[in-house]
């Protein structure tokens, strides 16, 4: 443990600004990633994820700043998902569906054009936390922190909305307006986190560490604080397997975050198990 | 006072309720009797707001104070892990807004409408834990502290038993004989709970039309609108 903690702080002194971004990302995307899964909105976290990818593809194929490309192709994206309402005969899965087909295809065609090539799309994918610079940690600061800020402010609207989206409607919620406001929050969120630590992490970490909490946790409260302690622990347990054993540091978080997840599944079917076993021995 | 003048209902192309014409006042215990599918859910929720006629208007007093709603489907996302207790304080948002604790009079009238549902020994209980009935008279509780002066019941007792759905109604006769409140329900058939509880006249609905009527006047079929 000892060696956990000295290997923590000797990284912590040589990649502060990954370190610092790597837990930025985790705190911001899992607190989100809650409302995500509950609000069965993970299908719609992978389009997004894919799409900041597309948008930074874009970006270096016409020398922007990949944030600004990210940020637009996410907009869009949501815009199209806003227009699609509940009651047209397609439904919101199915647009997503194409919108993911399109910008995946489309982040290949873009990058195959590039000077940067496969390991760009690479790049895309995976990302690296390791090599954040400051500036990424500046643009992260300045964009995650305040959207977070924003939708814990505005937690209760958006919770009614979500939960009971007929009764918030009848408290004079406006609940198109609350479910733009997460929709856009988490578009700009994913594109500005999806830069630094690629599109697989950034949806891990909306999904993952939420899941398992939820699986552990019977209140909503709960359930945010553990998949925070949970997505930050995969993080710093990434980046000392990584350090120590010279591994991709994203993978591993995301392997880490996997496994928790299988251990807490597992452990809650043994131990259900045991407890019917328990009870009808008693019986 | 709510009115419906000339209020056509329905969902797309497929028109529900046609040429509704109604004056409900205040304080008074309105039952909406109908068979199922006869369009009273329909026609409650283009009172509250939630649906908007095809032709004709609505007006309510909702844009001052909203209305307490019991819907007639549960309408909480059961994956949200909340407590009976946060499902039934969802209805002081209308006083509370987006940042405001509940005071201690909230607080209270909150334990006083878990206690009088026979909800405390639930009320940490998760709400996607509960049986239907439980969760039924959750959505009552929920209407209750909003503070409402017209109550909107979808089948507000489909899945109470006996006893709670006596309590229910006694709880309804009293917000309207004590507090003046409006209570506007759904309800399939006309029972003897109805027929004794604070009302002297009934909305019958059926085949697209609406009709009010004195109870006494009722022929004991929806199918008298006819």
């Amino acid at each position: 443990m000892t060696g956990f903690f000295l290997a923590l702080r000797e990284m912590v002194k040589a990649f502060p600004t990954a370190m610092g971004a790597g837990i930025l990302i985790a705190v911001c995307c899992s607190f989100l990633g809650t409302l995500v899964v509950l609000k069965r909105l993970v299908f719609i976290g992978a389009t997004l994820s894919q799409t900041a990818a597309c948008g930074i593809a874009a970006a270096f194929f016409y020398h922007l700043h990949p944030f600004l490309g990210a940020v637009v192709f996410n907009l869009a994206a949501v815009t199209l998902l806003a227009l699609s309402t509940e009651e047209e005969r397609v439904p919101r899965d199915a647009v997503m569906a194409m919108v993911f087909i399109l910008t995946s295809s489309l982040s290949v065609l873009l990058v195959s054009k590039t000077a940067e090539g496969l390991d760009e799309v690479h790049s895309l994918l995976y990302g690296d936390l390791i090599i954040t610079s400051s500036a990424d940690l500046h643009v992260l600061l300045w964009v995650l922190v305040p959207l977070t800020v924003l939708v814990l402010l505005f937690f209760r609207p958006l919770l009614y909305t979500f939960v009971d989206r007929d009764e918030a409607k009848i408290l004079g919620i406006r609940v198109r307006f609350w479910e733009l406001f997460f929709y856009y929050i988490l578009g700009i969120v994913v594109s500005g986190a999806s830069k630094v630590a690629g599109m697989l992490l950034v949806f891990c970490y909306l999904v993952i560490p939420a899941m398992t909490a939820l699986m552990v946790s019977n209140r909503l409260r709960d359930a945010i604080a553990i998949s925070i302690l949970l997505a930050v622990f995969s993080t710093l347990f990434g980046f000392y397997f990584s350090y120590v054993h010279d591994f991709p540091t994203n993978q591993v978080i995301a392997v880490t975050s996997c496994l928790m997840l299988g251990v807490v599944l597992a452990g809650k079917r043994i131990f259900g198990s045991l407890a019917s076993i328990f009870f009808s021995v008693s019986r | 006072m709510i009115r419906c003048q000339n209020v056509t209902l329905g969902y797309g192309r497929d028109m529900v309720l046609e040429n509704v014409t109604l004056e409900i006042p205040r304080g008074v215990f309105l039952p909406f009797i109908g068979p199922n599918g006869a369009g009273k859910t329909t026609l409650l929720r283009g009172i509250l707001g939630l649906i908007k006629p095809l032709k004709g208007k609505i007006e309510t007093p909702f844009q001052a104070l909203p209305a307490g709603y019991v819907p007639q489907h549960k309408s909480v996302d059961p994956l949200f892990p909340l407590t009976v207790r946060e499902i039934v304080a969802m209805g002081f948002y209308p006083r509370l807004g987006w940042w405001k604790k509940p005071r201690a009079q909230d607080k209270k009238l909150l334990e006083q409408a878990l206690e009088e549902l026979k909800l405390t020994p639930h009320a940490h209980k998760n709400y996607r834990d509960l049986s239907g009935g439980t969760k039924q008279k959750t959505l009552v509780a929920r209407a209750f502290v909003s503070g409402a002066d017209v109550f909107i019941m979808d089948e507000p007792t489909s899945e109470l038993d006996e006893t709670s759905e006596k309590e229910v109604f006694h709880h309804l006769a009293e917000l309207v004989l004590k507090h003046q409140k409006t209570v506007l329900m759904a309800h399939h058939g006309l029972n003897q709970l109805i027929r004794s509880s604070a009302t002297s006249e009934i909305c019958l609905v059926n085949h697209g039309r609406v009709k009010k009527m004195k109870i006494q006047d009722f022929k004991g079929s929806p199918e008298s609108l006819s």
